[in-house]
């Protein structure tokens, strides 16, 4: 696995995910940015730097698909492990046909998200 | 009587008799066997405003209504053919030009050898008569008009002579010929076997007491149709115990039926948009919930792979605990938010009446104990003390359990739907209220999780109705317990101290609230 450089944006509104995930992330040997919002990502110079997105679905404002669609959009694109609290089983089909690399439904595990993160690395 | 006739009474004389003959109160005449007139009374003169010569002979016809003048002349004809008394109606026009009716009646006079030698007549105003009886036709033609177009009919009953009138209407609603001659037997034969134990009750009641019988029931029509019908019969008599009905009968079978297909659909809607919100409910309790369990996941799988290093990292590891326990916290408090979210009202305690409060919850459903054909005896102690409560959550526990009972008895066929509700004090300054109903009994596998939220056996209701009063009742410091009857049906019962056992007590209540 690549390690040391990658960095991971983790965007998501709960703040215990955004406390818990980047520890994981950083013990993992990543390196990790949180944020609570899609529009404080866009508005960080972590855009650029960002080489995998870890996307809560159901953000206020401007929602998680819809951040995904806008990156691809400004030819932005990065590989995306989508999380949801939502549990709706019919959403992981239509990201994953959209491209994302992922969706998984919290509470999920270390080892299922550090597998798609793999997937996510290698994919770029 | 012949003599009589014939030979004035010498001590009135001939004069004598003519004051007589011109001062009663009738048109009288008399007629030759040919049928012209001869005589004509000073009335019937003033009367047609005709003088003796004009009205002679046929003279008199002049003042007949132009469309009697046959009938009077064919019924005249036939009178006078027959020999015998005879009688007709005829208007005769009065001198101002006002036509009345009258009745005249002639008898013949005859001689020895029994030939008739003359016609005597008399003419009276039946004007009134005519006039009312033709109100009454008129009005009978509207009530008969008015029970066709509105599905009623009409009834008279002397209870101590079983004597019962029908109208016509009654007679279509009970589907039966007019030359039968009702009964109230004939009347029972029809009512619904479900229905019988009811109307039974109510009648005899009303039979007994002279009270005023209300009731709406169903039919049991003999091709197997049932019509509802709803009955009010009112005592006119006025002696008393002896009864004497006069009532209507409506037949609102189309009412009702469209009134069920209306409650089927309401009840069904409700049920959806009950599982609607239960649904929504649902995915916002997951939602609230998946986030913290994230958090303690994640947190407690760096926590291990911390430990796990070749260099543990014992301050991450501490670190990623302390947040295991704080998201395990939210958590918790997520579901404490939820808990408050559904025990919003206020707790109003005031000292109430039991019995009255109870007595309205009664009034509120017996349109519905009355559709479900259940009848409710009432218990109430007269002597039950005040209790401080919340007035209508303790209605609503009251009600749930009416409910309860009468869905528990919906499918009772082969037995009366016998509910009964008791208020009653209880050793030790406590008060308990039973509603007791003979339907389906208790389900033995699940009477512990009976009062679970979402325990439930009807198809109707999410079973949030037990939970919530058992939480009522418990808030009053006092129990909720079902059990089963020795014979059908189950038994629930709710038991409260009079009042909070102090005032710390009632703080407490209050705070939780």
């Amino acid at each position: 696995m690549m390690k040391g450089r990658v960095m991971v944006s983790v965007i998501d509104d709960s703040e215990a995910v955004r406390e818990s995930l980047p520890d994981l992330l950083r013990h993992s040997g990543f390196d990790a940015d949180a944020f609570s919002s899609a529009e404080a990502f866009l508005e960080s110079e972590a855009v650029s730097k960002t080489s995998c997105l870890i996307l809560d679905v159901g953000l206020p404002g401007m929602s998680g698909p819809d951040l995904h669609q806008e990156l691809l959009s400004r030819g932005q694109g990065i590989p995306t492990i989508f999380i949801t609290a939502q549990g709706d089983p019919s959403l992981r089909p239509r990201l994953v046909a959209r491209g994302a690399v992922a969706c998984l439904f919290k509470p999920f595990s270390d080892t299922a998200l550090l597998d798609a993160l793999e997937a996510a690395v290698e994919k770029e | 009587m012949r003599n009589a006739r014939r030979d004035p009474d010498p001590a009135i004389g001939e004069r004598g008799l003519k004051l007589i003959i011109d001062t009663i109160p009738a048109l009288a005449w008399s007629a030759r066997p040919d049928g012209s007139a001869e005589f004509f009374n000073q009335h019937y003169l003033d009367f047609v405003g005709f003088s003796a010569e004009q009205a002679r002979d046929w003279g008199w016809t002049a003042a007949l209504h132009p469309d009697d003048a046959g009938g009077l002349a064919e019924s005249w004809r036939r009178i006078m053919a027959s020999g015998a008394p005879g009688e007709g109606e005829v208007r005769l026009r009065r001198y101002d030009g006002e036509y009345r009716w009258f009745l005249y009646r002639a008898n013949p006079l005859r001689d020895d050898q029994g030939a008739i030698v003359k016609w005597y007549g008399v003419n009276t105003d039946i004007e009134d008569r005519k006039r009312a009886e033709q109100e009454l036709r008129r009005s009978e033609a509207f009530l008969a008009q008015g029970q066709r177009l509105t599905h009623t009919g009409s009834l008279w009953w002397d209870v101590s002579t079983g004597e019962v009138i029908w109208s016509e209407g009654n007679y279509r609603i009970m589907d039966l010929p007019t030359t039968i001659t009702p009964t109230v037997d004939l009347v029972m034969q029809r009512v619904h076997p479900e229905d019988l134990p009811i109307v039974r009750a109510m009648l005899e009641r009303s039979t007994r007491e002279g009270a005023t019988f209300d009731l709406e029931h169903r039919l049991l029509m003999p091709g197997g149709s049932v019509k509802h019908v709803r009955v009010v019969l009112h005592n006119v008599s006025q002696s008393a115990g002896q009864p004497e009905f006069v009532g209507a009968v409506q037949d609102v079978t189309a009412a009702r039926t469209a009134e069920e297909a209306l409650n089927r659909a309401g009840s069904e809607l409700a049920r959806v948009a009950r599982m609607t919100t239960l649904n929504a409910l649902t995915a916002s309790i997951a939602h609230e919930i998946n986030q913290p369990l994230s958090g303690i996941i994640t947190n407690a799988g760096t926590c291990l792979r911390m430990l796990d290093a070749a260099v543990p990292d014992i301050q991450g590891a501490r670190e990623t605990a302390r947040r295991t326990i704080r998201d395990g916290n939210r958590a918790s408090e997520v579901i404490a938010r939820l808990r408050a979210l559904y025990t919003k009202r206020a707790f109003t305690l005031e000292s109430l009446d039991l019995n009255e409060a109870i007595r309205e919850v009664i009034a509120l459903s017996q349109t519905d104990l009355q559709r479900n054909h259940i009848v409710l005896q009432s218990e109430l102690a007269p002597d039950l003390p005040a209790v401080t409560g919340d007035r209508i959550q303790l209605q609503q526990v009251t009600l749930n359990l009416l409910r309860n009972a009468s869905e528990a008895m919906a499918d009772v066929q082969d037995r009366q739907r016998l509910m009964r509700i008791r208020t009653e004090r209880e050793v030790g300054d406590r008060v308990r209220v039973t509603v007791r109903d003979a339907g389906s009994g208790l389900p033995l596998e699940s009477v512990g999780s009976m009062f679970d939220a979402f325990y439930t056996t009807k198809s109707g209701g999410m079973g949030i109705g037990l939970f919530v009063c058992r939480s009522i009742v418990e808030r009053h410091h006092g129990r909720l317990w079902a059990e089963p009857n020795d014979g059908p049906g189950a038994t629930f019962s709710f038991s409260i101290p009079r009042r909070p056992a102090d005032a710390s007590d009632a703080a407490s209540v209050l705070m939780t609230a």
